[in-house]
């Protein structure tokens, strides 16, 4: 491979060449010589072609983002003595290496080992490629280079972090017929008293009301509001118009973040649970009991990247044809578009309670802003824009307008039951 | 063990001291130039090249250290062909020597770190064969660069090969291309790696 010194070389050489020429001496001309003898002796010992073997082991091969990951690579000479090798193990550009290195230039005889080691992180979500190890065998005199590649890569998934809505009061409004833990209103097996009626020949001892027997002088029997399960589809708007912010922090990484942890909190009150994911692709996860459901939902949300002009539309159309009639939708957008507001006027009309949880990009702009006087006249304007919109998208559905560096839960937990009881 | 420390520290000096021996000498040159306009030309030329070389290390800048070796050069080559006329021996001598410049950072920025961040045995032998390999050819091609433009030039004078006539010098620099060009086509003739 051609260096930059040997190419430099040579163009000292043709210059000095072109100058004798141009002023007729015959002594620059014999300067040309020099650069021309140090390219000669560099390729008659041009350096070895590396024959490596890698080996690499990762000490998790799924962890959650921003969490280190220990690597562990041992490279092997098979070929020539090496004078001297540079080995690089190759990272996604989201990895930072904290300790260790993933880099080394080392002398390799025949045979011999190089371990590498090293913890990297990531603080961005995402299914990740650790690798190719790339080998260079350097001339010392940096006269000449030979590349080789070793295509051995290690998958490494990470996930993003999880809000924590333990004590959020978050619940679909309308059931379904299996057991769960939402008021039905109706009367069913559950532990809310409901109202009292005549004892019938079946009903169990423990529910008669012994107190209303005596007083009447017949039996009377407890009855309780049936807790049954409802369906909740979170929807996630991770369109391009929706990336606003630095890798780290947009609204589209919040969002899922918020979207990880609303799921985990419905699944876990036995509900079902579906996903929509707005992206370069409209990928949708029916909605389904349990764990296995939780890490379905996972897997999506680990893949999603700012991409995509889906219209809002679509969403609509997929809600209506793959998923129930009775669901709570939760809607996480960062409303960049008033089309959003009519989009979600159409779902109500077509049965579905909305509820929207909204990061706030405006709140993270003016956290990266300068925050120059104009900037504040341009965020106060934009500020009454988006209080404007939400305050209309509020005659249909509940909103929480969230500022990403606030938890989900306390912006949650501020208005209390979520969504609202009819 | 002593020469293990002195190494790097060696290798980290060579380059710096080379560079200012080849400025002192440029200056030197082009201070015994008599006519003013072409003194302070080529005076700015040098610096021009002593600045650029002293924001590539301050600033770890390196995009302009071929700018500062080109002017520090050109400052001594255009003095020499343009007034001063040129003496074959010191021209040869200071082009290797600003060659070698080049040739000793690149060791001091490979090898210094690997003694600095302490070496096993093995590895020592192994790296301490390396550099010396490494040493011997920068010598070896140092020496070479002199010697055989000399002994070219003293055939040219000599009458064996008449280098001083024109057609001779379009000849020779048919030649020189001929070489480069080959030199710079190998790499890519060659079979990439597996």
């Amino acid at each position: 491979m051609r260096t930059p010194l040997s190419s430099g070389l040579a163009a000292a050489s043709l210059g000095l060449l072109i100058a004798g020429l141009a002023v007729r001496s015959w002594q620059v001309i014999l300067l040309a010589l020099p650069p021309v003898i140090v390219l000669a002796l560099g390729s008659l010992f041009p350096p070895a072609r590396p024959r490596l073997v890698a080996v690499r082991t990762l000490s998790r091969d799924r962890a959650e983002a921003g969490r280190d990951v220990e690597v562990k690579l041992v490279v092997r000479n098979e070929g020539p003595p090496l004078d001297l090798v540079e080995i690089v193990d190759v990272l996604p550009r989201e990895f930072a290496v904290i300790h260790g290195t993933n880099h080394a230039v080392v002398s390799l005889e025949r045979g011999g080992t190089i371990p590498l080691s090293y913890t990297a992180r990531s603080p961005v979500k995402g299914d990740f490629r650790i690798g190719p190890v790339r080998a260079r065998s350097l001339d010392p005199l940096a006269l000449g280079a030979e590349d080789a590649t070793l295509p051995i890569e290690a998958r490494l998934v990470l996930a993003p972090a999880m809000e924590d809505l333990r004590r959020t009061k978050l619940q679909p409004r309308r059931t379904r017929p299996w057991y769960g833990q939402v008021a039905s209103r109706q009367i069913g097996a559950g532990t809310d008293f409901w109202g009292v009626r005549e004892y019938t020949a079946g009903d169990e001892v423990r529910r008669i009301n012994w107190k209303a027997s005596a007083r009447l002088d017949r039996l009377f029997t407890n009855e309780y509001e049936g807790e049954r399960s409802g369906d909740v589809v979170i929807v996630v708007d991770a369109r391009r118009e929706s990336f606003i912010g630095t890798e780290t922090d947009n609204p589209i990484e919040h969002g899922v973040r918020a979207a990880l942890g609303i799921a985990e909190h419905v699944l876990a009150s036995k509900n079902r649970v579906g996903l929509i994911v707005q992206r370069e692709v409209l990928d949708w996860v029916p909605p389904a009991f349990g764990r296995k459901q939780l890490y379905r939902i996972l897997d999506h949300l680990t893949h999603v990247r700012p991409g995509g002009e889906w219209p809002f539309a679509h969403v609509a159309w997929v809600l209506s044809r793959f998923f129930p009639r009775d669901c709570l939708i939760v809607l996480i957008s960062p409303l960049q578009d008033r089309a959003a507001l009519n989009a979600v006027i159409a779902m109500e009309a077509r049965g579905y309670d909305v509820a929207i949880v909204s990061p706030s990009p405006l709140a993270i702009e003016w956290r990266l802003g300068e925050q120059r006087p104009e900037d504040q006249t341009a965020y106060r304007i934009l500020r009454m824009e988006r209080d404007n919109l939400i305050s209309q998208l509020r005659r249909v559905s509940q909103v929480v307008d969230w500022d990403p560096a606030t938890p989900l839960a306390l912006a949650l937990r501020r208005i209390g039951t979520w969504p609202r009881p009819a | 063990m002593a020469s293990t420390r002195l190494i790097p520290v060696a290798l980290r000096a060579a380059p710096g001291v080379t560079l200012a021996l080849l400025v002192g000498w440029a200056t030197l040159d082009v201070y015994a130039i008599g006519e003013p306009r072409w003194s302070a030309a080529l005076f700015t030329v040098l610096s021009i090249g002593v600045v650029a070389e002293t924001l590539s290390v301050v600033l770890h800048w390196r995009g302009i250290r071929a700018i500062g070796l080109i002017a520090i050069g050109g400052g001594y080559v255009g003095a020499h062909a343009l007034v001063l006329g040129v003496q074959l021996v010191p021209a040869l001598v200071f082009l290797s020597l600003l060659i070698s410049q080049v040739e000793l950072r690149i060791l001091g920025e490979r090898f210094a770190p690997l003694y600095e961040a302490g070496l096993g045995p093995d590895e020592r032998t192994r790296i301490h064969g390396a550099l010396g390999r490494a040493v011997l050819r920068l010598i070896i091609s140092a020496v070479l660069s002199v010697v055989v433009p000399i002994l070219a030039a003293d055939l040219a004078v000599a009458g064996i090969v008449p280098a001083t006539t024109i057609p001779t010098a379009i000849a020779l620099a048919g030649a020189l291309v001929a070489v480069v060009a080959l030199l710079a086509l190998l790499p890519s003739l060659k079979r990439p790696a597996v």
